[in-house]
């Protein structure tokens, strides 16, 4: 077959570039230069590689460089027997791009509602004796930061038998640092920070605080968590840089506020059922409201701040606990207050606790 | 400005008439738009995954519409190894990497910051090395994926012995007060072309470090002449604010005109030695560079730079970001007009490179988020 558009070729073997034509027989094809003949070649074994303005280039398997290259007008019984061109890459060309982006957004919002949603149904899965290796690796003996004396480990025990109906797979501890707050860790562990319980008022306020953080653990939150932060790196993975941190930090973010709503409802539940007030809790939050600065705030500050924090702002769950108060009901103080002097200095009695974290001095 | 190629059965000597360089970009951003966007909105539903396939088209045109001699560049690099990269970096790297960070965090907790800081350190250091591999991994990538007339280029060494070299280097540059820096980005930009070739010919990159120390000390002493000029000038301001400060906020104004300058002298002055000094490295590299009987020289001198980041910096305000889709096309744009080549090729010596070729692409790279030149 002769033709006449152009065609050119470099058989890869050298940079030596050839005015060739084409001779298809069947489904093979030779390439005629003046009196050489280059081939067979098998037209099944010809691929696109790529577009250079009004060049299509061609590749064969198996042959690094070689290619073929056609401009003008190729005759159809001949790019016919060519593979089609490449535009957007596989599923792309064969979908189309309005189709594909249909499709791709589809697929990421499913992996991106996978992602979120999994960890509830997979966390309960988690078995318990992995759930306490993992508080057991992570915490220790948290580098002898422990306090503990008989009479303080006996009042933060009967608090704790007060709030949780199986209190035989909780690990409630003080340590000694100086910071208002607590955490709830893998494997049951929930540790109050001495600075928390120094400053609370009445040991109903840290009963209040204690019951949040054991619904964190009864609600699975912790391992919950922890697989969701793992799914989100690995499903926004793909995006580049800050925004993908962004996205995660506020998908990550939003759901641990739901979290807290849920551990503030089992922290009030529970308190109920122990028959103490939540005035103490309610008024912990009021000054913590003062802290954060959501009691001074505007009304439309605080719905992006209470939007972006990962704890709903104090001040309403102040009026959360508030309105969970029962009236005319008899409520008891959450300890004596013997036992309440007890826990408080725990830590101070404790001589042998180490304080602080590892990099301060004190 | 002129380049003869010569061998096959073709005889090429219009070039040293006309004279124009042996590279020409004949692209145009209409064009590359008509890629980009769609690049950018296949990336965006994809949560940033399309973003491989997206840079190989991009490659693609570029290559395609550039030049050299008398046939254009291929791009044959392919979206699923960049792909298969990430995936391989992190599997091998981020997931051990996000473990290790749980546990030096444990450690904390327990008091052992002093392991806690030792794995932290490897860490740091184990980073540093594979930078050192990703820089040479990339350059080796993108030239055994280029192809001219059939012939693509590459290399035989894996980098990992770059990447020590990349360690002690750096290192030795940074230790008298960042002095030797010129020397290590030099001698490793020496050392990585050396390993490449391109067809049966390796590179040869004998660039002297010497002649860029001056712009270097200019770049270096800036921060300590801006210091000093301040300080004249607040105690100039501090002394006639004595004076003045019956008047009223006439010293606040001089105080308020200070910041302004010093503020200016930070952003604009520092960025501009810092361009003048990246200039003279990029002419000075490049002009060291030789293969077989051809010569390089990039011909854009610190003006040039300084146009071209204040124009890039100015189409992506002015689009507010979007513009920013079109930066591999500027950056491709100014690197190929500024490049030039002299010498001769012989087209029958030109035969195909015999280098391994990776089935995997910058993953390394991609994830440090480094350039390859």
């Amino acid at each position: 077959m002769d033709t006449f558009f152009n065609v050119w070729h470099y058989d890869g073997r050298s940079a030596v570039r050839r005015k060739v034509e084409i001779q298809t027989i069947g489904r093979q094809f030779f390439l005629l230069e003046n009196e050489r003949r280059h081939g067979p070649f098998s037209f099944s074994d010809v691929e696109y590689v790529t577009r250079k303005e009004n060049v299509h280039v061609y590749g064969l398997a198996d042959v690094d460089g070689w290619r073929l290259m056609l401009s003008g007008p190729v005759p159809s019984e001949l790019s016919e027997l060519l593979p089609a061109h490449r535009k957007y890459g596989g599923w792309v060309d064969r979908l189309g791009l309005g189709k594909a982006t249909i499709a791709f957004t589809l697929a990421s919002a499913a992996a991106v509602a996978v992602v979120l949603l999994s960890p509830q149904w997979l966390a309960p899965l988690i078995p318990s004796s992995v759930d306490k290796k993992l508080g057991d690796a992570l915490v220790g003996d948290f580098g002898g930061r422990f306090c503990s004396t008989p009479a303080g480990d006996a009042a933060l025990k009967k608090l704790v038998n007060s709030l949780d109906s199986n209190p035989q797979d909780l690990q409630v501890e003080v340590a000694k640092i100086d910071m208002i707050n607590a955490v709830a860790l893998p494997g049951g562990k929930v540790i109050l920070f001495d600075g928390l319980v120094k400053q609370a008022r009445s040991p109903d306020e840290v009963a209040g605080v204690l019951a949040h953080e054991i619904g964190h653990v009864r609600e699975k939150h912790v391992m919950q968590a922890l697989l969701r932060q793992m799914g989100l790196a690995v499903v926004l993975g793909g995006v580049d840089g800050n925004s993908g941190a962004l996205v995660n930090n506020m998908l990550a973010m939003s759901y641990s506020r739901n979290s807290e709503a849920e551990a503030d409802a089992h922290s009030m539940k529970a308190l109920g059922k122990a028959e103490i007030s939540p005035v103490g809790t309610a008024s912990f939050f009021e000054r913590l409201s003062e802290l954060d600065g959501s009691a001074r705030s505007g009304d439309k500050g605080q719905g992006i701040a209470g939007y972006m924090s990962s704890h709903p702002l104090s001040r309403e769950r102040k009026k959360a606990f508030e309105k969970s108060i029962v009236k005319g009901k008899n409520y008891k103080p959450a300890l004596t207050a013997t036992e309440w002097t007890e826990l408080k200095t725990m830590c101070t009695q404790d001589r042998k606790a180490k304080s602080g974290f590892g990099f301060d001095f004190e | 400005m002129f380049c003869r190629i010569f061998g096959g059965n073709i005889v090429m000597s219009e070039d040293l008439t006309q004279r124009h360089s042996a590279f020409r970009f004949h692209g145009s951003w209409q064009e590359f738009a008509k890629i980009a966007f769609p690049n950018l909105l296949l990336s965006i539903v994809t949560l940033g995954i399309y973003r491989f396939w997206a840079t190989t088209r991009e490659r693609e045109y570029l290559w395609a519409q550039t030049d050299f001699i008398d046939e254009r560049l291929e791009w044959t690099g392919k979206g699923m190894e960049l792909f298969i990269g990430f995936i391989m970096v992190f599997l091998l790297l981020g997931l051990p990497f996000i473990v290790i960070q749980l546990i030096s965090q444990g450690l904390i907790f327990r008091g052992e910051t002093v392991i806690a800081g030792v794995i932290t350190l490897v860490m740091f250091l184990l980073l540093f090395y594979l930078t050192g591999v990703a820089y040479f991994r990339a350059l080796r990538y993108r030239l055994s994926r280029t192809y001219w007339r059939g012939i693509r280029g590459g290399s035989n060494d894996p980098g990992f012995r770059y990447g020590l070299s990349y360690m002690w280097r750096s290192f030795v540059g940074w230790l008298p007060i960042f002095l030797l820096v010129p020397w290590s980005m030099i001698s490793l930009w020496n050392e990585r072309w050396n390993a490449m070739s391109f067809g049966p010919h390796r590179f040869e990159a004998n660039a002297d470090w010497k002649p860029l120390m001056k712009r270097y000390l200019l770049f270096y002493l800036v921060p300590f002449l801006l210091v000093a000029g301040i300080i004249t000038m607040v105690i100039v301001a501090a002394a006639s604010g004595d004076q003045l400060g019956a008047v009223g906020g006439a010293g606040m104004a001089v105080g308020v005109v200070i910041v302004v300058i010093a503020a200016l002298s930070l952003y604009i002055i520092l960025p501009l030695a810092a361009l003048a000094f990246y200039s003279k490295y990029f002419r000075l590299a490049v002009g060291g560079l030789r293969l077989h009987n051809l010569e390089f020289d990039f011909r854009a001198r610190a003006p040039d730079w300084i146009l071209f980041f204040l124009a890039n910096m100015a189409i992506v305000i002015c689009t507010l970001g979007i513009g920013y889709i079109f930066m591999p096309y500027r950056n491709w744009k100014f690197f190929v007009d500024h490049m030039e080549a002299y010498g001769d090729i012989n087209i029958d010596e030109l035969t195909q490179s015999k280098t391994i070729v990776s089935k995997h692409g910058e993953g390394l790279l991609d994830a440090f988020d480094v350039g390859a030149i």
